[in-house]
């Protein structure tokens, strides 16, 4: 990969001890006591979630510390922007103690913005909200939201109620207020009050439960348009992070189908739905289908706007991350760019610079 | 207007719904709207479905999330088989600017109905 890169999904290992920093009591002794939030559904990953091999020669964890990540990753891959999605915050963010809830995700905010952000200027951040309390969210986002650097409000995919409803509106419009996109991103699928990982209850294991991640996905995005999200918001931007690609093309000729037939029903919508999401929807690459004829990939991406909708993601440090070369590869080399970094330049407004 | 002028019956035949004729072995719906009479092949470019069939009724009109605004009452047929809406008035599809349902020309005088069976563009 020789153009540009600009990396839509890194996560962090932040210390607690750092974050306790930004809390007050009785959060800060409660946090620092091993509560820290509604914790994870089991589902045993074998390998761990966070790679074996990310970690530098010290054994301390590439992710822990700015530097690190900027040295062993920004530097190794030669990234060009990186965003931080921090993944304990969608965790937190479906506690059912609210106001803990909130608190904690301010902490972590406070902590990446101060302690990470300035470190080093490749560095972006999606700021972590929580959807269960949708004033405080937007409050935080008026908060924070505007901060250099930070580019994006981050929630969890897993949700007790479908993103479109109305119930979340006051979060996008502190978005669209504040101009940052909104992002969600898998792993708290029955955590806290989510409600089972799918529609027809809970996987039985960590296999069933990532195979079947793109159904909330596609639960938040047939919400998001049935409900006029992008009428009521029409600057706003959703991204679907790590919600697979290729599931795109065949629910946009759904809704497309099930609109020529029920537009009555939906009158706020006056284009065919796929026109919407093409302008309003992104997503991130990783994990990228692996079709045995990679061929087949290329032509599902052509069956949607790819070059204006689709950002590469390497999900770092997690084990099913994929690097900047591995993924270039299954994207045609005439929109490669486009997806490697030009969406997400535009997206996140990021100045060119020399790498 | 060029073409067969043929004689389909009188306004105050046609109920409200519509009514379906045969015309030289064409099947044809004709629907009342206001002062107002058309004339559609009762063949859905769809999927081939009796359109004239469907339901004649209004529409929601285009409107903010979450409300609805009624109107063009009785000016939209609405295939049976998947609703496709189509506009009484011109035939055109209400979602897609390149389908729409065959209409034919339709002249009223003193109260009897007749069509044109070359149809409109």
């Amino acid at each position: 990969m020789h153009g540009s890169i600009i990396d839509t999904d890194i996560h962090v290992n932040y210390i607690p001890e750092q974050v306790a920093g930004y809390l007050s009591e009785p959060y800060r002794s409660r946090f620092l006591g091993g509560n820290r939030g509604p914790g994870v559904q089991g589902y045993w990953n074998p390998g761990g979630v966070i790679r074996a091999d990310a970690v530098t020669d010290d054994g301390d964890r590439i992710a822990s510390h700015p530097e690190t990540l900027a040295r062993h990753f920004f530097d190794a891959e030669r990234i060009e922007y990186g965003l931080i999605n921090p993944e304990g915050a969608i965790h937190i963010g479906v506690s059912p103690d609210l106001d803990y809830s909130a608190a904690l995700l301010s902490a972590i905010n406070d902590h990446m913005i101060h302690d990470w952000l300035p470190v080093d200027s490749r560095l972006r951040l999606s700021i972590g909200i929580g959807p269960n309390d949708p004033v405080a969210a937007a409050k935080e986002i008026r908060r924070v939201g505007g901060e250099p650097g930070v580019v994006q409000a981050l929630m969890g995919s897993g949700a007790r109620i479908a993103y479109g409803q109305r119930f979340y509106h006051p979060i996008y419009e502190a978005a669209q207020e504040v101009g940052i996109p909104v992002a969600i991103h898998p792993g708290n699928e029955g955590v806290g009050i989510t409600g089972p990982t799918s529609a027809a209850g809970y996987a039985s294991n960590y296999f069933e439960w990532h195979s079947g991640l793109v159904t909330s996905y596609i639960t938040h995005l047939i919400s998001l348009i049935n409900e006029g999200v992008f009428v009521r918001y029409p600057d706003l931007k959703f991204v679907l992070v790590e919600g697979g690609v290729s599931w795109l093309p065949p629910l946009m000729w759904r809704m497309d189908k099930n609109w020529k037939a029920l537009r009555m029903t939906v009158p706020w919508l006056t284009e065919p739905p796929s026109q919407t999401i093409a302008r309003h929807v992104r997503l991130t690459t990783q994990p990228i289908e692996e079709p045995d004829n990679p061929r087949h990939l290329a032509q599902m991406l052509e069956m949607f706007d790819y070059d204006q909708m689709l950002m590469f993601s390497s999900d770092f440090p997690h084990w099913d991350g994929d690097t900047p070369d591995f993924a270039a590869r299954f994207i045609p080399k005439e929109h490669r760019q486009r997806v490697m970094s030009e969406t997400a330049r535009e997206l996140y407004r990021l100045p060119e610079r020399l790498v | 207007m060029t073409g067969e002028r043929i004689h389909v019956g009188r306004v105050d035949e046609i109920p409200h719904g519509g009514r379906i004729v045969d015309v030289r072995g064409m099947s044809i719906g004709l629907f009342r709207f206001g002062e107002e009479v058309s004339a559609v092949l009762n063949i859905c470019p769809h999927e081939l479905a009796p359109v004239c069939k469907g339901i004649q009724r209004g529409t929601s009109l285009p409107s903010a999330p979450g409300e609805y605004i009624w109107g063009r009452e009785d000016e939209i047929l609405a295939c049976p088989w998947h609703q496709w809406e189509f506009d009484l008035r011109t035939g055109q599809s209400l979602t897609d600017p390149k389908v729409r349902v065959r209409t034919f020309p339709v002249e009223i005088e003193h109260g009897d109905v007749f069509i044109r069976l070359r149809s409109r563009g």
